[in-house]
Parts: C-alpha cells; sequence; structure tokens
C-alpha cells in the first residue's frame, strides 16, 4: 500500500516525535526510497529543524528604540504599586 | 526595600535587559507592535511583583519567566479567535503544494539544497521572516514546538486544539516555510 507526498510529508513531522505507528513507519521508508522529492524534503526539513535549534541557543539582542523605552519607563512612573 | 529603591531597580531593569527580552518576544510574536505591548506588560508585571523576587533567581532569569507567560496566553488569544476555521479544518493553500492526488505540484518540486549556513546572521533574518509569513495559529505551533521545545500535548492544551489539527498546522507550517526558503535564500 503506497502513501502520497502529501502523507509521507505528514509521517515525516510524526516520526520526528516518535509518533508513528510501525506501519505507518515502513510506509514513510518505502516510499522515501521511491521518491526523490520527499527524501529532498526529508533531508532539508532536518536541515531547518537544526538551524532553527542553533538558532534559539543564542541570545538575540534586539534594540529596543529609545521611544518605547522611554513609554515603558513613563508607564512604570503612573503605575500605582500593588 | 522601599518603593523609591524598588521603581529605581525596576527602571535600571528597563535599561539593562528590554533589548534582550524584546529580542526574544519579537522572535516569537509576528507583529511588532504586540510584542513592544507584551514587553511593556513585563516590566509592569515586574514591577507590581518586584516583592517576590528574592535573589534566588539571577533577574534576568526571573524577568525572562514574565513575557514567556505572556506570550502563551498571547498564542491562547490567537487560537480562539481562529476557532472556526480550526475546527472546519480549514483546507488553507494545500492545493497549491500537492495536486490532487497528493503528489507535489510541479511548481512547488523541493530543489535540491547544499548545506545551510549555520552561522549567517542574513539567512536566520530570512528564517525569521519565514515564520513571520505563516498564518499565526501555524506560526505558534512552529514557535512552541521549534523554539520552546513544547510537547505536542502541551502545544494542544494551550491552544485548544485536537491532535488532528495539531498535525495539520505542524505539516503546513513546515512546507511553508521550506518553500519560502528555498525561493528567498536559495536565489541569493
Amino acid at each position: 500500500m503506497s502513501i502520497s507526498c502529501k502523507q509521507a510529508t505528514d509521517y515525516i513531522s510524526k516520526k520526528e516525535e516518535g509518533k508513528i505507528t510501525i506501519l505507518q513507519r515502513y510506509q514513510l521508508w518505502r516510499h522515501l526510497s521511491e521518491c526523490y522529492l520527499c527524501k529532498r524534503f526529508n533531508k532539508q526539513n532536518k536541515q531547518i529543524h537544526t538551524c532553527v535549534k542553533e538558532h534559539t541557543y543564542q541570545e538575540h539582542q534586539i534594540e529596543l528604540p529609545q521611544d518605547d523605552k522611554n513609554s515603558i519607563l513613563m508607564a512604570l512612573q503612573n503605575t500605582e504599586k500593588g | 526595600m522601599d518603593l523609591k529603591t524598588n521603581q529605581h531597580e525596576v527602571t535600571a531593569w528597563v535599561n539593562d535587559y528590554s533589548d534582550i527580552l524584546y529580542g526574544y518576544v519579537v522572535q516569537r510574536v509576528s507583529d511588532t507592535d504586540t510584542a513592544k505591548d507584551l514587553l511593556q506588560e513585563t516590566f509592569l508585571a515586574a514591577w507590581r511583583n518586584v516583592d517576590k523576587y528574592n535573589g534566588d533567581a539571577s533577574v534576568k532569569t526571573w524577568l525572562f519567566t514574565i513575557p514567556k507567560n505572556k506570550i502563551i496566553d498571547h498564542y491562547r488569544k490567537i487560537s480562539t479567535m481562529h476557532t472556526e476555521e480550526l475546527a472546519n479544518g480549514d483546507n488553507g493553500n494545500d492545493s497549491y503544494y500537492f495536486d490532487s492526488t497528493c503528489h507535489w505540484t510541479e511548481e512547488t518540486y523541493p530543489s535540491e539544497w547544499g548545506n545551510l549556513p549555520l552561522e549567517s546572521k542574513e539567512f536566520y533574518a530570512i528564517l525569521n521572516k519565514g515564520i513571520k509569513k505563516l498564518k499565526e495559529v501555524q506560526a505558534a505551533v512552529f514557535t512552541m514546538k521549534y523554539f520552546d521545545d513544547m510537547e505536542s500535548e502541551e502545544i494542544c492544551k494551550v491552544l485548544n486544539i485536537t491532535s488532528s489539527n495539531y498535525w495539520v498546522l505542524v505539516h503546513r507550517a513546515k512546507v511553508q516555510l521550506r518553500a519560502y526558503l528555498e525561493v528567498n535564500w536559495l536565489v541569493h
């Protein structure tokens, strides 16, 4: 029983989270051995995953415009405590 | 600490930590105005709760717990706004990527990629842009899953969606983001 590319790409996500049945795993394996497009998708999906991880571990300082800082400071001054 | 000292402290925190907190929020919330609002609310909450900060964790760690929760609340709101769409299964633009037999449409055939430039700031800027191009709920799922390592069960709970909704959202986010990167990065 063969699966479509749409199903294959869905199974790739499920596999990534370990939420795939043995049958689905087999179907995916079969599909990937025959479909170079999904094979690419699978590989690129892993690459994206790695990049995102790498990216998240770093802290990203983005300068908040001074005007926005000032408006936070003003809001703080105008807020009653408690 | 008296009130004046407290206020002085929180003011100093704005100067010291607003850029890093802003970086954190803006990466998770697509709209910069919303991000700025969440940041302001974060500092107001810090100000209201400054007495609870007992110095066990660093100020930075303590401050970071605040936007984390606020962002989750924000995602919850987004999901509520799209309840109907989610319940209807919304066909999205699947037909753009997959034809009637559910195979890749010719114009969206994935092309061959080389290695992705893990160090390149430019690449990450494009990645972030790609995430922001996703529908809000898709971006929320993607962010929780990949940036914050949340389990799918937890994500479903936050967004109040079924696991089949979840898989559809993950699937579409991935297909779209991959295509976006291909068009916007590889042509460089």
